[in-house]
């Protein structure tokens, strides 16, 4: 069945290009040669969306045929009801046959239902769909939704003209090609992709105080990669939906390279370290003056400024109590490190950083000393 | 340049553009978008400018090193304006002629579905006929088939003479174009998986073919005024529901005889060449509704009725056979135009 279904190769650069990805997008190229993605509609989108086709057009066959009757009993009965009984046929014949077609050809791919749960029906290749692709895909539902289930064969007291049908053949089609295509989509040409409705445009703001101060102390001139630059992004819309022990878990891993590289106190708080990297990356501008510490000011995240006394470790935030005994482990391996990346760092930060934390630390020889000798 | 500045630069021609696929959502033109260089001819090419403007930052997206929320964004906005720039072909009914009477022809004559479904369903017609009227070699054949309660309400039907009204005629040419067309397209869309289609066909040509069998039986009563019902109409429906169902096989065959296309192009291309069928197969069941809403039933005299049946498979014949015959010059061009989705999913895929 999958080989017989096999979704058109020769289409679909993405395919070749790249593996095919776990997840229900399909890459579709416009003519200007641009290539965006759809999200497909699932079996679960879809049917919902032909329940309620299947009403509204069972209430618009209802409401025109009673409508044809009261205007032919109220003009002359007698003489018109033939002719009412005859549009009544045809109103059924037609709309019961040819809603989705009409729909589908007049509203650019959407019906009713499927304009109420979102989807719309497009062609491949991702023109919208013609009159005639869309004939053929509605015409095909009755083989999609094959076979019947007659009810009177459970219970032999229901009458045998309800007959259920059970869209096993369209769910079969649907779960073994890649675009979720019913077998009058396949023959049409078509697939059904989610309309997507909601239009926000997600910019993370940044208010945390502490997140433009720790981002002052990476290397002017440190660029991210392009994956990191978008693991940063995913970070950082996500990290909202996280608590916070969750996040330091989740960005401890990828801190630990940057912790070593830069010469941070290994106590830093890894989220905070993770956002001040996205913040450096996507929102500070390289020509801004350095933002106004506050409180904060002359806090030095530096290893080699881990045995100064500091007056607001780890930021207003607690840090985790348990990393504190390590700050003093690591303040040996912090006297030994080679000074050349102190050295780049002093240069591109400017010697009014140097200046701030030299003062600092004057200041808190003098003024924590007991602290220090311990 | 960074991300921030970037997007806050980008995002007025963006909400400009949303504000523009809202209003063409909801009107079809751009008028409603308000600013006065949205109305008309300007606002089309206003909307194509930031259309293609968003376009590029899609296609810039990696470059500029955008967050991926961004380019989420940026895809269902191109993906938006993508679907209201580029709307559906609507039908173009002054195609529908051409063709019903250039290409339908040429597909039914040139296509072997046809022959082997007029083949099944004639030939088991006609087969259930002659088993259905020879009652001393086949006895109770028809019974079987058919029931014999269905056979004594089809006798009791006919015992009368045909006189029906006008009211009569117009309310039953309704219910035939619905009952009728509706087991042919049955019989169309099921021919994707053959089998049914197949038996739908097989049920029909037997069941008929028993009952006219059975009427044409010397001792059963009403069969003059059953045979004086069925003529006029029976060449144009009993035509009509074999090209259904040769439609609906192409489709069905279409899938695995792919000759060197596809499977999933092979079937596309099959349901492209079936619509024209279809549509012709359409036209002969409404002829065959109004003969047999007006014509069949009417007290005319039984020779109008057989010459409106001889004139009826003149026409056919003609339809099929000299319409049909292969030309040429139509017949490159047709294949030109079957050639056109093919060329156009080949650009994409160069």
């Amino acid at each position: 069945m999958v080989s017989l279904l096999e979704p058109n190769a020769g289409t679909d650069i993405r395919r070749m290009a790249a593996p095919v990805a776990l997840d229900t997008t399909i890459a579709v190229v416009t003519p200007e040669n641009i290539a965006f993605d759809y999200q497909l509609a699932g079996p679960f989108r879809r049917l919902p969306a032909y329940l309620i086709d299947l009403a509204v057009r069972w209430i618009a066959i209802i409401v025109l045929v009673v409508g044809v009757y009261l205007v032919g009993g109220l003009i002359d009965f007698a003489l018109l009801d033939p002719f009412a009984m005859a549009s009544g046929f045809i109103i059924y014949f037609v709309i019961s046959w040819f809603y989705g077609t009409i729909m589908e050809t007049y509203f650019n791919g959407r019906t009713i239902g499927k304009w109420a749960c979102g989807i719309r029906a497009i062609d491949v290749d991702g023109s919208p769909i013609s009159g005639k692709r869309a004939l053929v895909r509605n015409l095909l539902r009755i083989a999609d939704l094959a076979p019947l289930a007659a009810i009177s064969s459970l219970n032999e007291e229901i009458p045998p003209i309800f007959m259920i049908p059970t869209g096993m053949i369209g769910l079969m089609a649907m779960v073994s090609t890649r675009r979720m295509q019913r077998l009058g989509d396949l023959a049409a040409g078509t697939m059904v992709i989610v309309d997507e409705r909601s239009w926000r445009l997600p910019v993370a703001k940044v208010e945390d105080p502490r997140v433009p101060a720790l981002a002052s102390f990476f290397p002017g001139d440190y660029r991210v990669s392009r994956s990191m630059a978008r693991t940063l992004a995913i970070y950082a819309e996500r990290r909202h939906y996280l608590t916070p022990a969750r996040r330091r878990e989740v960005a401890r891993h990828l801190t630990i390279p940057l912790i070593d590289r830069f010469e941070f106190r290994s106590d830093i708080d890894p989220d905070l370290l993770m956002y001040a990297l996205y913040y450096k990356t996507f929102l500070a501008d390289a020509s801004d003056e350095l933002p106004d510490l506050g409180p904060l000011a002359g806090y030095s995240p530096l290893r080699r400024d881990e045995n100064k006394p500091q007056g607001l470790a780890g930021g207003s935030r607690a840090q985790r109590p348990t990393s504190e005994p390590p700050i003093l482990a690591s303040a040996a391996t912090g006297v030994a490190t080679p000074q050349q990346p102190l050295a780049r760092d002093t240069i591109d930060r400017g010697i009014k950083v140097d200046l701030g934390s030299s003062s600092v630390r004057a200041e808190g020889d003098a003024a924590k000393p007991p602290e220090d000798a311990t | 340049m960074n991300v921030a500045k970037l997007l806050d630069k980008r995002r007025v021609q963006w909400t400009e553009l949303e504000y523009l696929c809202d209003a063409m959502e909801s009107r079809g033109r751009t008028d409603k978008a308000g600013g006065a260089h949205h109305r008309g001819a300007e606002g089309i090419s206003r909307f194509s400018t930031l259309y293609r403007a968003a376009c590029a930052d899609l296609a810039l997206a990696d470059a500029y090193q955008l967050p991926p929320g961004t380019v989420t964004y940026l895809h269902r906005l191109v993906a938006r304006a993508h679907n209201q720039l580029y709307r559906a072909n609507k039908f173009e009914p002054n195609r529908w002629t051409d063709v019903v009477f250039r290409e339908a022809p040429q597909q039914i004559f040139a296509d072997p579905c046809v022959r082997a479904a007029a083949i099944i369903f004639f030939g088991l017609f006609a087969l259930a006929m002659y088993l259905g009227r020879n009652e001393d070699l086949f006895p109770n054949f028809a019974e079987r088939m058919v029931g014999s309660a269905q056979l004594e309400q089809m006798e009791e039907m006919y015992e009368r003479p045909l006189a029906g009204s006008l009211d009569h005629y117009v309310r039953m040419s309704g219910f035939y174009i619905m009952h009728n067309t509706g087991i042919g397209l049955q019989c169309f869309a099921y021919g994707i998986l053959i089998i049914p289609c197949l038996f739908n066909l097989a049920y029909n040509a037997v069941t008929l073919g028993t009952v006219f069998g059975y009427m044409a039986r010397p001792d059963v009563t009403g069969g003059d005024n059953f045979y004086h019902f069925v003529t006029a109409h029976g060449p144009f429906e009993l035509t009509a529901i074999t090209l259904a169902a040769a439609a609906g096989l192409r489709l069905g065959v279409g899938l695995f005889s792919t000759g060197g296309l596809n499977r999933v192009d092979s079937l596309r291309e099959s349901a492209m060449r079936a619509v024209p069928m279809m549509a012709a197969s359409a036209v002969l069941f409404s002829l065959a509704a109004f003969t047999e809403g007006f014509l069949s039933p009417s007290p005319a005299p039984y020779i109008v009725k057989a010459m409106w049946a001889i004139g009826s498979s003149g026409l056919i014949s003609f339809y099929f056979v000299i319409l049909g015959f292969p030309r040429d010059s139509l017949g490159v061009h047709r294949r030109d135009e079957a050639m056109d989705p093919d060329t156009g999913s080949a650009t994409h895929a160069a």
